[in-house]
């Protein structure tokens, strides 16, 4: 490395640091040293200011990305419209004969949530706001029932669709359709984890069980649950199947999700049309946070490219070990350590250019990384001290978040050893794509 | 994300009174205004991108005759949309942000801090936003777009327009810390922000 | 803005290099990447080291209409750019994304390397926007490729869902064939194939293979309706400041990349072919005349200005 390519990655490097530490708008934090580090490079000021400003704009200046608002808007939405109380009825239905039932109605709901909403947060706010009271009722320690919607919550994350694998498909150049599809598995497992850990603390927790006795619902009840719920789950098949058919793009399946939960939501009678603004409004803020975000993560990008950053660290990393193993291990934990603090759209932006070009040296799929990626920052989304759906968790359940903490960590293991499985049983993302023919 | 469960220690909560009482006051209006004004424009122009991406679909799909402009209209609304909706969260500093040390300081302190944090700002945004972005809006000024009447140099106005409404909020922003009326960490609604 | 590439000084000695950042919206697969990489070497070595390019492949600088912004600003020196995207800044550019303008790959370079033609357009941009044509690349003939069979003529198209770049000339050009054009983001054209949301798709030999549109749309017709065109854009500054012998030695290798490029084009071409049909495809040529025929009033309708006429006029009278 030269010194002038050195200086300029010290000066991103500990800018960024520095920057996030002292309370700086994530974005600016990012992006000024950025510029700076242009500037270094460059020898002039007017270019590296005139690269940044073109970098931001391009952020936004990108059809596929336009997946992102319609999705926000769309969870927008169904969290007025009373299609998360239908999902949640559902869910009982599926779950409620377990032990620990309202925990792993819980569980399910949120997944089913998540497969029709492009932000996990969404449906941590949701779920949580109608169940974690019944729990209450029904004497769960409030801490584990925040800790339960808050560990199943990022599921919806995996599940398509989600933003948060529109963003990585940006800088990974991937489709975003097999990308969706690789998703699955790992949010499905990630569900089956929570189900377990929940499971094992029922066994603890005799008086969670249902009292004997205890009537089915009739099969009368559980159709009519079932199609109550039924609109909402046909938009999984409005988006997915529109965008697996190639009759919609991924962009123009959003905004038929959009249309459709606003249509549902005046039939239905759900969605009071006087919201509508405050809704689109607090879609747009959501926007105007991604896009920022994404805009300066593109003057990074640029830099890390301008300087050859990625392939120094790849041949850094190939000249250290040639074992895959290893080499994906180190890169888990990095992202472990950084998703503690980050969120997931920045952590994404920053992290893709640079491990991406290492791991597909090896022959990782770029599908394959991105599952196991994303399901990295789903664990961070949880994790202390900075985690969203932690956060929401904590605030809808109405308990101090030192608490959820404590009943947080067993999930968080477990999630821990599902993020193994996702890194190392690649057919786990890869077999759903694959088998539709969307990887060639 | 700034994090204050509710039933935390608030420690933000600003201390009252304050100086200035009538300029703060007409000051607020002024920025009342200009928040109702943005916001209204996000609406519009996300009603419009919805509208402009389902007539691409209809057109393709159903007249089989895709409009041509759709693509482009769809794209450059969105960029509007992304730099004035960053602008108005900029008035309710609802930027991700990480305030895990900086809710540590005393209040005079995190108070000072939040001044430094908002002059950044105004740094990064006073070049970028402003000068960059006239900048490429005269460099691209007559490169023109395929399918509608407009230059990509026109587009780019935007940015600093964006630019100046980031500006006069940080400057708002920094009167209200110095006259003691503004919390240097806001509790902001954890809910509309996360991602 | 002279400053850009001054990064990596101290390679050789005494004297110091300067690097010239290209960037390229292609893989380092690509013709165009190694002919540039090539080029690079070449001004190095006969530079003494003076100048030297560092391609960027992959669109790690950026988008193609960003290029001509950073170009022209000097944030970067060199740049690969379409023929559409220099329409923007000069309408007389339009001639290279038309039909039926060149007869082949051969006519359409011996056209961008003559500067009795081309010398003036080159440097139209240099005033207005500081950027100089360095010279073009060919991008291959495009052809039509649909689902279910090959068109003979325009008549097979009827009706058919066609996917094309967005811009105005692709979209009339398929619409005088009497197919329906259907823009589309490239990266969603597999899909599309696959599932139906189109019928067919247009580009060049290369592209068809190596992006596997083959395996969903394996009926590739020879249309040739046109000669596409890349071009190599400089900093007028940069350009400047290199000495008259650095800017023969400049000028000479340019000549020797882009027939260097042209030749690994016509080899690769050959490959990709064989190749997509061992992978099933089926090649077959089309009655050229009708194609013609049908695609000829575009020209009326697209060459407006006196200036595009000559233009287009000396062009044909360089076919043989
Ligand atoms: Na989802
Ligand atoms: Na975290």
């Amino acid at each position: 490395m030269d010194p002038i390519t050195l200086i300029a990655a010290v000066v991103l490097i500990a800018g960024i640091a520095i920057g996030i530490a002292i309370g700086l708008p994530v974005a600016v934090a990012m992006g000024l040293p950025s510029a700076i580090a242009i500037f270094i490079l460059l020898g002039e000021w007017d270019g590296a200011t005139f690269t940044a400003a073109q970098k931001i704009f391009q952020g936004s200046n990108s059809f596929s990305l336009l997946a992102i608002p319609f999705f926000i808007l769309a969870g927008g939405l169904m969290n007025t419209g009373g299609i998360a109380a239908r999902l949640i009825d559902l869910a009982q239905v599926v779950a409620g004969r377990l032990p620990a039932s309202l925990a792993q109605t819980t569980v399910v709901a949120n997944t089913m949530f998540g497969a029709v909403s492009g932000a996990s947060v969404a449906s941590a706010a949701a779920i949580g706001t109608v169940l974690t009271p019944r729990m209450r009722q029904e004497k769960y320690d409030p801490a584990f029932s925040a800790a339960v919607n808050a560990a199943s919550s990022p599921a919806g994350m995996l599940i398509p669709p989600s933003n948060t694998f529109i963003v990585y498909s940006l800088v990974s150049s991937t489709s975003i359709g097999a990308l969706f599809m690789a998703g699955v598995g790992p949010g499905l497992l990630w569900a089956v984890v929570c189900v377990t850990v929940v499971a094992l603390y029922a066994r603890k927790h005799p008086e969670l069980r249902m009292p004997k006795g205890t009537p089915r619902p009739t099969f009368g009840q559980t159709m009519i649950v079932f199609l109550k719920a039924l609109p909402a789950l046909l938009m999984i098949f409005v988006v997915i199947g529109g965008i697996l058919s190639g009759f919609f793009t991924a962009t123009e399946s959003a905004v038929i999700a959009v249309l459709y939960c606003f249509i549902l939501g005046l039939i239905q009678r759900t969605l009071p049309v006087r919201e509508l603004p405050k809704i689109i409004l607090e879609a747009s803020k959501v926007t105007g946070i991604i896009m920022l975000l994404i805009g300066v993560s593109g003057i990074l990008g640029y830099v890390l490219a301008f300087a050859r950053i990625p392939q120094l660290v790849t041949e850094g990393l190939l000249g250290f070990t040639d074992n895959v193993v290893v080499v994906l291990i180190i890169i888990m934990i990095v992202l472990l350590l950084a998703g503690t603090v980050m969120d997931p759209t920045p952590a994404i932006l920053i992290f893709t250019p640079i491990f991406l070009p290492v791991v597909t040296a090896m022959g990782v799929s770029p599908i394959h990384f991105g599952a196991m990626m994303v399901f990295n920052m789903c664990l961070g989304n949880i994790s202390p001290p900075i985690g969203n759906n932690l956060f929401v968790a904590a605030r809808v359940g109405n308990v101090r978040i030192e608490k959820v903490i404590t009943r947080l960590w067993p999930f968080f293991w477990a999630l821990v050893v599902g993020l193994f499985i996702v890194a190392f049983v690649p057919a786990l993302s890869m077999w759903l794509p694959e088998t539709l023919g969307l990887i060639r | 994300m700034t994090t204050n469960p509710p039933d935390d220690a608030d420690q933000g909560a600003p201390d009252r009174p304050t100086r200035w009482h009538g300029p703060l006051a007409v000051m607020n209006r002024v920025r009342k205004g200009v928040d109702l004004l943005l916001g209204w424009l996000c609406i519009i122009v996300f009603v419009a991108l919805v509208a402009i991406v389902a007539w691409q679909v209809f057109t393709r799909e159903v007249l089989n005759n895709t409009a041509p402009w759709t693509q482009e209209a769809a794209q450059y609304s969105f960029v509007v949309l992304a730099m004035i909706a960053a602008a108005y969260v900029f008035s309710e500093r609802g930027h991700i942000a990480v305030e895990i040390l900086i809710e540590k300081l005393p209040l005079l302190w995190r108070r000072a801090a939040a001044v430094v944090i908002e002059l950044i700002v105004i740094f990064f945004i006073v070049t970028v936003f402003i000068i960059g972005g006239i900048a490429v809006a005269q460099n691209a000024w007559h490169q023109s777009l395929s399918s509608l009447p407009l230059t990509i140099g026109e587009i780019y106005m935007i940015m600093p327009i964006a630019g100046v409404l980031i500006l006069f909020y940080s400057i708002v922003q920094i009167i209200g810390l110095i006259a003691g009326v503004e919390d240097p960490t806001p509790d902001t609604n954890d809910i509309s922000e996360a991602i | 803005s002279g400053g850009a590439g001054n990064g990596g000084e101290g390679d050789g000695g005494s004297t110091s290099t300067t690097v010239m950042k290209l960037a390229l919206n292609q893989p380092e697969t690509h013709p165009s990447f190694i002919a540039l990489e090539a080029f690079g070497e070449q001004l190095k070595e006969d530079t003494d080291g003076r100048w030297d390019i560092e391609v960027h492949a992959n669109s790690t600088l950026g988008n193609q209409d960003e290029y001509l912004q950073s170009v022209s600003q000097g944030v970067i020196d060199l740049a690969i750019v379409s023929a559409p995207q220099l329409e923007n800044l000069n309408k007389d550019f339009v001639l290279f994304s038309l039909p039926k303008v060149f007869d082949d790959i051969d006519h359409q370079m011996s056209v961008l390397s003559d500067d009795e033609i081309v010398g003036d357009l080159y440097g139209s941009l240099a005033e207005s926007n500081n950027i100089d044509v360095v010279g073009g690349l060919t991008q291959g003939e495009r052809s039509i490729y649909l689902k279910d069979t090959i068109a003979e003529t325009p008549a097979d198209l009827e009706g058919k869902k066609i996917r094309v770049q967005e811009s105005p000339v692709f979209m009339a050009m398929i619409e005088a064939l009497g197919a329906s054009p259907t823009p589309l983001p490239f990266g969603d054209v597999y899909s599309g194939l696959q599932s139906g949301v189109v019928d067919g798709a247009e580009n060049n030999e290369i592209s068809y293979f190596s992006n596997k549109h083959h395996e969903v749309a394996p009926y590739f017709s020879f249309t040739r309706h046109l000669v596409g065109a890349d071009f190599l854009i400089i900093n007028s500054d940069t350009l400047s400041e290199m000495s008259e012998e650095d800017r023969a030695a400049f000028d000479e290798g340019w000549t020797a990349a882009w027939e260097q490029h042209t030749e690994l084009w016509k080899t690769d071409t050959e490959k990709a072919i064989a190749d997509a049909e061992a992978g099933g495809a089926e090649f077959s040529e089309v009655d050229t005349e009708a194609f013609t025929e049908a695609l000829e009033p575009l020209l009326d309708e697209f060459l407006t200005e006196d200036s595009q006429t000559t233009l287009y006029e000396a062009i044909r009278g360089a076919a043989e």
